[in-house]
């Protein structure tokens, strides 16, 4: 079942423009001229219900845009959405009782109140009565494991725990849907991975939707089944995570360790990285050389060592991100 | 319906309470921001002092009055940044794009925001107010009026900077035009409503409506009549809608931000 649907969403925004100096300033007074930016071009998408989706683009893309009107702070300047069967420019509050959102750059939370006060705030928010908000605390306590600190004042803890905290401020009326704005920005690897294995998990034991949008492509990677992109407020992609590997993993990485130097040069379907000493770093497409071609042209008698790995996630995306020729993907 | 206004009370409340509880983490800064506002009050009648002794009255009241009349702005003042002390700042929220998280949430955007803050020292405000009616002269009637009049004139105040403070969804800078013209009827408050005749009055009960949020009650606190008291409660809910639909009106264009924030 869709649980999302979006149809020609637009979102122009006018921005006035200003010529430099103090000349500039004083003309723009008299003379102002505007441009229309279209944040979000006439992008069309669906989610369905459980789905875990990463919304991802360089930062302007339009992803944050695209969740606020999602969740209703924004009005879209034309185009049809509905979110869990309602539309949020419409119905703003109930919808509000239907979703949960985390801004990593924007803190809900009341910094000076423990976390279990910032509960029973959001508790009496979303009107859920003080006995069940209380064994709601309780359960989310346990699963979260947030013993050790939901009576510390929010200000003295952790980034990490603080987003932990954000995350379970948003599940407290139970939403069907959470979009997570750049939840793990500014946290250690560790962190990173227990708040993966949180939003994880919930998607798993709660069956809440993820709308995720993150610069971390091991969020991505390890979070997402699939996967838009968006640049300059259009879809360039709209794929499985499996298809945009298969569709990209014709490249690969050779890293090569030598007894002694080989003349090896750019040609067709070899591209040299990297050479330092003995040691050589190739980008081989395999449509265009075969492997076993190349590993002939090292020769394999001054091989020490050697490593054929994909290329990175990261480095498919940026060049999504920059070839606009991804979009006849 | 009923049960959407119970619960909206609830979380206004309960915002205040934290508010409180946030502000008396540092109990000697929260006594003193009360205490000094108190006292910074009263060094004001003392101008008024000076000026009575070189004249009886002034625009037809006396000291007393004129206490009186200090202690609803005073209280007006007190309960309008007590409870929503973030319409005065509802200009910056729109400007900088802060009111994401209030949109986001299952209630009422416009009281959900200007109730989320609370202004400690404004207790002191209020607590002058009532000292003011104390010297005045207290008795049940005066008691009950003065209260029904300080809540009555801190929704004008609340409503009318609101208003101003909306207009921010329009104009980019409209926050200084807001400003000034909240801090004039903040200053109107304090004078005798009867020394200002022909267009500066109209004024006074029109574009900044002073006149309802003071210069009627004091009227009605010294001469009772029920007309005014229509008239105060009437303009009031007017206010109100007014207040409602123009930032209604306003948040469709709002445009957010992506300023790092925290609520603090």
């Amino acid at each position: 079942m869709k649980i999302i649907e979006v149809k020609n969403l637009n979102k122009k925004f006018k921005i006035k423009e200003k010529e430099k100096g103090i000349k500039g300033s004083i003309k723009s007074i008299f003379k102002p001229k505007y441009k229309t930016i279209n944040a979000v071009d006439d992008i069309s998408f669906s989610v369905e219900e459980g789905e875990i989706l990463a919304f991802i683009g360089p930062n302007g893309a339009g992803k944050s845009t695209t969740i606020k009107m999602l969740t209703g702070i924004l009005y879209p300047t034309s185009g049809d959405m509905m979110v869990n069967g309602i539309n949020p420019s419409k119905e703003r509050k109930k919808l509000a009782y239907t979703i949960g959102t985390v801004f990593g750059q924007k803190e809900q939370l009341w910094t000076h109140l423990t976390p279990y006060d910032n509960f029973k705030f959001f508790g009496a928010i979303y009107d859920i009565p003080n006995k069940e908000i209380e064994t709601r605390i309780e359960e989310l306590k346990t699963t979260f494991e947030l013993d050790e600190f939901i009576n510390t004042p929010v200000r003295n803890l952790s980034l990490g725990q603080r987003i932990r905290c954000e995350i379970v401020a948003s599940l407290i009326h139970k939403p069907k849907i959470l979009f997570l704005d750049e939840p793990t920005i500014g946290l250690d690897p560790v962190v990173k991975e227990n708040i993966r294995k949180l939003i994880k998990q919930m998607n798993k034991e709660l069956g809440t939707t993820i709308f995720l949008t993150s610069h971390d492509i091991g969020d991505i990677e390890k979070l997402c089944k699939r996967v838009i992109i968006i640049n300059k407020g259009k879809i360039l992609m709209d794929d499985t995570m499996n298809n945009l590997k298969y569709h990209y993993l014709n490249k690969k990485i050779i890293e090569v360790k030598l007894k002694e130097k080989v003349n090896l040069q750019d040609e067709e379907g070899i591209s040299i990285l990297k050479s330092k000493g003995n040691n050589l770093k190739v980008e081989i497409d395999i449509t265009k050389k075969d492997m076993a071609d190349v590993i002939k042209l090292l020769d394999v008698d001054k091989i020490i060592d050697i490593n054929i790995s994909n290329i990175p996630l990261e480095d498919i995306i940026t060049s999504i991100y920059k070839d606009a020729k991804a979009l006849s993907i | 319906m009923l049960m959407e206004v119970k619960n909206q009370i609830k979380v206004m409340f309960l915002s205040l309470k934290y508010n409180i509880m946030k502000q008396m983490i540092n109990k000697v800064t929260f006594i003193t921001n009360i205490v000094f506002m108190i006292l910074n009050n009263a060094s004001f009648i003392v101008q008024w002092i000076i000026l009575f002794s070189l004249k009886d009255n002034i625009g037809g009241y006396t000291i007393s009055q004129v206490v009186l009349l200090w202690g609803i702005a005073s209280s007006t003042f007190g309960i309008s940044h007590i409870l929503f002390n973030k319409s005065f700042e509802l200009s910056d929220l729109i400007i900088n794009g802060k009111l994401d998280t209030f949109l986001t949430q299952p209630k009422n955007v416009f009281l959900n925001v200007i109730s989320s803050d609370t202004s400690i020292s404004a207790i002191g405000d209020l607590i002058y107010g009532y000292i003011c009616l104390f010297i005045y002269g207290i008795n049940i009637s005066n008691f009950i009026l003065f209260t029904i009049f300080s809540i009555t004139g801190a929704i004008i105040l609340a409503s009318f900077a609101s208003i101003l403070g909306s207009t921010c969804f329009w104009i980019v800078k409209g926050d200084i035009i807001a400003d000034s013209l909240v801090n004039i009827m903040i200053s109107f408050d304090t004078y005798p409503g009867t020394i200002f005749k022909s267009t500066v009055k109209i004024i006074l009960y029109t574009v900044i409506p002073v006149g309802f949020a003071n210069y009627l009650p004091i009227d009605t606190m010294l001469n009772f009549n029920i007309m005014n008291l229509i008239y105060i409660f009437a303009f009031t809910a007017l206010i109100v809608l007014f207040a409602f639909f123009i930032f209604n009106k306003g948040l469709k264009r709002y445009s957010s931000s992506n300023l790092m924030s925290s609520r603090i």
